[in-house]
């Protein structure tokens, strides 16, 4: 098998769409966060609670959805503290988040540790797996069929969810609340919007679509929970959204891209590729795309300011 | 002097020297409050409490060994410390340590084992090196900072993950060593690292090296830079107001260069510590996870270099007291990480204080 071979084949469409599953929901959760103007650099922290949430609660209560829904709902109480940190204690965001990164990196394995007495995960735990959908007349189709049909529910819910937030930031009351925070606080604040509920609800909604980015990493990809399993992707999802220019779809454009790469990093790794050039490929790009679009704003700003 | 303006000077000493005072009580009261929630978790959790607490907070002293570790970590984490602090002064957010530590590693690891270097000069040419390579890894964002007005935030964590996975293609592919099977370098020569602690004062002190003394005279040049030059002057300008440096003549993006690259070139130095002193070869995710200790030991020390030595002290002996909590009780290290986090929120919440002085004032009402 060559590697054009690898590339073209219905599995690694399948596997894009597989790996790119974390990147989309905690990049839209991203982008949500980011126009309420608080950034949330914790999402890699919600991810990994969410994940760890999921997978122990599934397997102590023998209950895969209140493990998924416990798990979703643990990413958004992250993302809660966070924004109480910055809204009631005036904490720095970015710091409160490398602060909550930290605190889900140790509270995850204490957690493991303490309730099932092991280190490096919850290996030994059965924990469920979210079910996989058969969509029955798009699954025969011949080559998309593999592709689409069969993915795990958060698949579909998180593609889904790239129209919804998009529908939700640009039309909906809610949404034309969080950009009025966000762009003009003071604005918002004349008509009477509250800034902080607003940004409260933001979060939330912002931690549980990361984590329902973590759910899918413990209770999809594989049905356990393992150290610093998020091992960056919230990171990432981070970069995709700047990538994507704050905005949903861009950013699901880019979480995408993310997840392409990743895909072919795995797919490559049998073959004489350095997956690691590969890997770091995406993030040269989002420095340079960075880069670029601050520089055509700069060059805006001061044609603006001159004429 | 007039006397108002010796009045107004010793008012305005008096009252630095009171939030000096504030400052300091205020982190070792957050440092107390972290490990006093921690012991009554452990309390909660755990029969043993008292063992672990005893070897979490003794247990660096008990061997020689321990205190090697401490000490290797301390020298680790103060000068990704002072890479942070560096920055922070100037106002810049860099979050570049990690990528900047794993250049300077890596291109000391390339002149250490490729170039034959003179002996006695070997170690301070690699150093050199490393440092450099960490300042042009610094270099980038903040030109794209200061030129282009880019997120430093962004595209620091954008080029660390770049320039981890060039060290990692780097160490498997260029740099194997030919002779082992795990990932590794060969060792650098003997005549290029850091002398060891241990042959220097005959005692067992592990990989503890000179790093130790080179850490702290980082962290009085950094106190020295920030103090007593103009570029430090300038930096803390721009740092506390950037609009009013500007008018008041100051370069403020050549400024915002200087403290990414300076930041930068301490981290490479951190990545010569681990490269020619600690371990004495390039291993994969040698310096995992130690970039962000830097920052919270920056925040620790509240963006004062000297007290950066202090704060890398403490949390070094967090971690191998955590390490020793782990060895001898069945309570697990992950508790420190856990403390070092309620640590980052407790003193970010700057608010802290004035919450408590309503809460006070209501009282007293």
């Amino acid at each position: 098998m060559n590697v054009v071979h690898a590339i073209a084949s219905v599995a690694f469409f399948a596997a894009v769409l597989r790996v790119s599953t974390p990147y989309l929901c905690a990049a839209l959760g991203g982008v949500l966060a980011e126009r309420v103007g608080l950034a949330n650099i914790a999402l890699e922290g919600q991810m990994l609670t969410a994940a760890c949430v999921g997978a122990l609660v599934s397997g102590l209560a023998h209950s895969m959805w209140l493990g998924a829904i416990t798990g979703v709902c643990s990413g958004a109480l992250v993302a809660v503290l966070l924004a109480a940190a910055h809204l009631e204690l005036g904490a720095d965001p970015i710091i409160a988040g490398i602060g909550m990164n930290i605190l889900a990196s140790g509270g995850t394995m204490f957690a493991v540790f303490a309730l099932l007495h092991e280190k490096g995960g919850t290996t030994s735990l059965a924990s469920g797996t979210l079910p996989r959908l058969r969509i029955p007349v798009v699954g025969r189709l011949p080559v998309l069929g593999p592709i689409i049909s069969g993915q795990s529910i958060a698949t579909y819910l998180a593609i889904a969810l790239v129209p919804m937030s998009a529908w939700l930031l640009q039309r909906s009351r809610f949404g034309f609340h969080v950009r009025a925070v966000g762009e003009a606080p003071a604005a918002a604040a004349m008509v009477g919007i509250q800034a902080k509920r607003v940004k409260y609800a933001t979060l939330a909604l912002s931690g549980a679509l990361a984590g329902l980015g973590g759910v899918f990493l413990s209770m999809s990809a594989v049905s356990f929970f393992v150290r610093d399993m998020t091992a960056g992707r919230g990171f990432i999802a981070l970069a995709a959204v700047f990538l994507g220019g704050v905005r949903p779809v861009g950013a699901a454009v880019a979480a995408v891209a993310f997840g392409t790469a990743e895909a072919l990093a795995i797919q490559l790794g049998n073959f004489h590729v350095p997956t690691q050039l590969i890997t770091a490929v995406p993030y040269l790009l989002t420095v340079i795309a960075l880069g670029v679009s601050a520089g055509r704003r700069k060059r805006a700003e001061v044609a603006r300011a001159t004429g | 002097m007039t006397p108002i303006e010796i009045e107004g000077r010793t008012a305005f000493v008096r009252q630095r020297r009171r939030s000096l005072i504030v400052d300091v009580v205020s982190t070792l009261l957050t440092i107390v409050a972290a490990v006093g929630i921690a012991t009554v978790v452990v309390a909660l959790m755990h029969r043993d409490a008292m063992g672990a607490l005893h070897a979490l907070l003794t247990g660096p002293l008990q061997r020689s060994t321990r205190v090697g570790n401490w000490l290797v970590l301390s020298t680790t984490l103060t000068l990704l410390g002072l890479a942070a602090v560096v920055p922070f002064r100037a106002g810049q957010i860099s979050i570049g340590a990690e990528g900047q530590l794993y250049l300077g590693a890596l291109c000391g690891a390339l002149v250490a084992t490729k170039v034959h270097l003179p002996s006695p000069l070997a170690p301070v040419i690699v150093s050199v090196v490393a440092a450099l390579a960490g300042g042009l890894a610094g270099a980038v964002p903040g030109l794209m900072k200061s030129r282009l007005g880019a997120n430093e935030i962004v595209s620091t964590i954008m080029l660390n993950a770049v320039i981890v996975q060039l060290f990692d293609w780097t160490l498997r592919t260029k740099l194997k060593s030919p002779r082992q099977v795990a990932p590794v370098s060969d060792n650098v020569l003997p005549a290029a690292r850091w002398p060891k602690l241990t042959t220097l004062f005959n005692t067992s002190l592990g990989r503890a090296n000179i790093g130790v003394f080179v850490a702290v005279a980082m962290a009085a040049a950094v106190w020295a830079l920030l103090q007593r030059t103009s570029l430090g002057y300038r930096m803390r300008l721009v740092g506390s107001n950037p609009q009013f440096a500007e008018y008041g003549g100051v370069d403020v993006p050549r400024v915002i260069d200087w403290s990414f690259v300076l930041g930068g070139a301490l981290a490479g130095l951190a990545g010569a510590h681990l490269l020619l002193g600690v371990y004495g070869r390039l291993e994969p995710g040698m310096a995992s996870g130690l970039a962000f200790l830097g920052i919270v030991v920056a925040l620790l020390a509240r963006n004062n270099p000297l007290i950066v030595v202090a704060a890398a002290l403490f949390y070094g002996y967090l971690q191998v007291g955590g390490d020793a909590m782990e060895q001898q009780t069945s309570v697990g290290a992950e508790l420190v990480i856990c403390i070092q986090a309620v640590i980052v929120l407790l003193i970010t919440a700057r608010a802290l204080p004035t919450i408590l002085a309503r809460v006070r004032k209501g009282r007293g009402a």
